[in-house]
């Protein structure tokens, strides 16, 4: 460390004016990429009069919380005005098993492709590969279908089915890449040891594959929790999630356009991934990277 | 414990035949070591008999058993791994019982049983680490005590020092000897240090390319090697070969070589193979190991002698401490005599070596077979 600051030092007026050069693009971008946010959260603080007073970029004279217990609480989601919470609640519902279940799945189809290497696992995995790159708008015809002959068409359970369904292609990926620097050595002592395929992923491979699991889960959670097209497409009325709601009570207001309700409303739909990356953020990067380097 | 025996074993990947009629039996209590260079098929022959890879062909047996078609964990027998493969989320403790507790063995046994073999390998304080908080000797340790604790049939033992290093190594296979001796337990290892292989092995089966290449006890295989490449790959520094002809030496048969432009003639020992005779006047390759080839010995000079002296120019010396590989330009080729040090020249002059010829050995030019 003392060494690396000996040589910053000597690098003379050039490197300085690199670094003050970078450091501006860096501020620069930075702005840019805030700004947005910042409109948000100080529009959503505002009353409506205020709004209509005052310019987009200031900063609001009385901080008020109203904006979001109305959008919490009272906005009107096409007829119903009980707020966003209820669809908030759709959301989770939706969201928490479709991330677990394709998290589980996902580390059993990469544990069974790396370690029970069977005749066209290759093959498999090509295939898994590919529904990384079918565009969602690809399946929603033969999707709505199949919901219908399930009967679970416009319910909550139908779109848990899409998401993993959807979700599986990425999270085979992750864990396939991620189980195979493990080394087989450790699946054979196991069998030789007398564990069974379950035994030894429940006990052996699940353990240490931490990292893999939280990249799998902010990534889908993230995913779906987001997801708009899905949720327009397979659901209606009260069971809509978040995003659709959101939508909703944007789009049809009627009268006066209410601002800071509908930012108040996009800044709780937006939250829960936000809360997601900061709490796991680090183990996140860490996971993607942990398969390139072995050892 | 029990016998291990290997009948007509063959292996195939598609077209590939990595293993090729493999025949090989051991007593309970032999300790075989498979060796040979990379990708001879050593390490599919210890996962075949394992379980954990199938063979196209052939019978394994353990005692009267036959286990082709047995599950690994129903084979009785334990590995040791090159990379240890120890569960890096339990600790040692749970690492060494978990095969126990997957067969059901009670939890009051276990603890006995984890207690008699962490005595036994000197890792009671270790118990409760982890195996990232090991060194590579202690995991080492850790990972034979998974295998001794099971009490199994045969250990199987693949490559299990080679992530070591120079001293420890030395240290655990001593340690691997002693264990064998104490449990007089069966053990398959494998390995491509023939050091090792010479060191641990009651009988060791040398391989390449899939096939069985000499299978004996480690001082016959290294007095009479089956072929050039046994010859060659067991012994350290290797064999010596020098392309030579045999000879009629006034009723002798002996080896003679061209050496810069003189001709080298060393007369076999009398008591000679009769199969010899039938070699004069056909070309052979003469090998003899680097300790067949010697400063002058005393009785050298007088008729009859095993030994024979001739005259040659030192190359290089290799000073080991205890002797001093020479190398010496012979035929064309270097060869490496060994050479008390007090009795070695320094490189560039003229030495008498003396050949100690009860310890060569022939063989035929084309099929690399002894004659």
């Amino acid at each position: 460390m003392a060494d690396l600051q000996t040589y910053g030092q000597d690098s003379g007026l050039k490197h300085t004016l690199l670094r003050g050069l970078l450091y501006l693009v860096l501020i620069l971008f930075s702005i840019y990429y805030l700004f947005p946010l910042f409109v948000m959260v100080t529009t959503s603080l505002k009353s409506l009069t205020e709004i209509r007073e005052g310019t987009l970029i200031s900063l609001p004279r009385v901080v008020t919380f109203d904006a979001w217990n109305y959008a919490w609480n009272e906005a009107c989601v096409g007829v119903e005005c009980s707020g966003i919470k209820t669809f908030f609640w759709n959301s989770v519902q939706m969201a928490v098993p479709a991330v677990l279940i394709s998290t589980i799945l996902g580390a059993l189809n990469g544990y069974a492709l790396t370690k029970f290497r069977f005749k066209g696992a290759n093959i498999v995995f090509a295939m898994l590969l590919f529904g990384c790159f079918v565009p969602f708008q690809v399946v929603l015809l033969p999707m709505s279908v199949t919901l219908g002959k399930l009967g679970i068409a416009n319910s909550t359970t139908g779109l848990v089915l899409v998401h993993v369904v959807y979700g599986l292609c990425f999270t085979t990926l992750f864990f396939r890449n991620y189980y195979v620097s493990i080394p087989d050595e450790l699946v054979k002592a196991a069998t030789i040891d007398g564990a069974g395929f379950f035994t030894i992923f429940w006990r052996i491979i699940l353990p240490i594959s931490g990292p893999i699991i939280v990249v799998s889960i902010i990534w889908q959670f993230t995913q779906i929790w987001n997801d708009f097209l899905f949720g327009a497409s397979f659901s209606s009325g009260g069971s809509a999630p978040m995003t659709v709601a959101l939508n909703n009570i944007v789009n049809t207001t009627t009268g006066v356009k209410q601002y800071n309700v509908d930012m108040a409303a996009a800044l709780l739909t937006g939250l829960p991934t936000l809360l997601v990356y900061v709490l796991a953020g680090k183990y996140f990067v860490r996971g993607l990277t942990a398969g390139s380097v072995k050892g | 414990m029990a016998s291990l025996t290997l009948d007509k074993v063959r292996k195939t990947f598609g077209s590939v035949e990595v293993l090729k009629e493999i025949n090989l039996t051991i007593e309970d209590g032999e300790f075989l070591v498979l060796v040979g260079p990379s990708g001879c098929g050593k390490s599919t022959l210890l996962n075949l008999i394992a379980g954990l890879e199938t063979s196209s062909d052939g019978e394994i047996r353990i005692g009267d058993r036959v286990i082709n078609n047995v599950h690994p964990k129903d084979r009785n027998i334990a590995m040791v791994f090159q990379s240890y493969a120890l569960y890096p989320n339990m600790t040692v403790r749970k690492n060494i019982t978990f095969g126990l507790e997957i067969r059901g063995v009670s939890a009051s046994e276990r603890d006995k049983a984890v207690d008699d073999v962490a005595h036994l390998l000197q890792i009671e304080n270790l118990l409760d680490r982890k195996p990232s908080q090991l060194s590579g000797g202690q995991r080492q340790r850790v990972a034979m005590g998974r295998a001794l604790v099971r009490n199994p049939d045969i250990f199987l033992f693949d490559e299990p020092l080679s992530n070591l290093d120079a001293k420890l190594r030395v240290d655990m296979r001593t340690e691997i000897k002693k264990l064998h001796h104490r449990l007089g337990s069966t053990i398959v290892y494998v390995t491509h240090d023939q050091i090792e292989a010479m060191t641990l092995a009651s009988r060791i089966a040398v391989m390449k390319g899939g096939i069985l290449q000499q299978f004996d006890t480690p001082q016959h295989i290294y007095e009479k090697p089956n072929n050039m490449f046994v010859a060659g790959f067991i012994g350290s520094p290797s064999m010596n070969f020098i392309e030579a002809k045999l000879v009629d030496d006034n009723g002798r048969i002996a080896v003679t070589f061209d050496n810069n432009g003189q001709k080298v003639v060393l007369p076999l020992v009398a008591d000679s193979p009769e199969s010899y005779k039938s070699w004069v006047g056909k070309d052979v390759v003469f090998g003899i190991r680097p300790e067949g080839l010697t400063h002058k010995r005393t009785g050298s000079d007088q008729p009859g002698s095993q030994y024979v002296n001739f005259d040659a120019k030192v190359e290089v010396i290799e000073p080991t401490g205890a002797d001093t590989m020479t190398v010496i330009n012979l035929g064309g080729k270097e060869i490496v005599a060994r050479v008390r040090p007090d009795r070695a020249t320094n490189p560039g002059e003229m030495m008498t070596f003396s050949a100690d010829m009860n310890q060569i050995s022939l063989f035929d030019p084309t099929t690399e077979l002894r004659i």
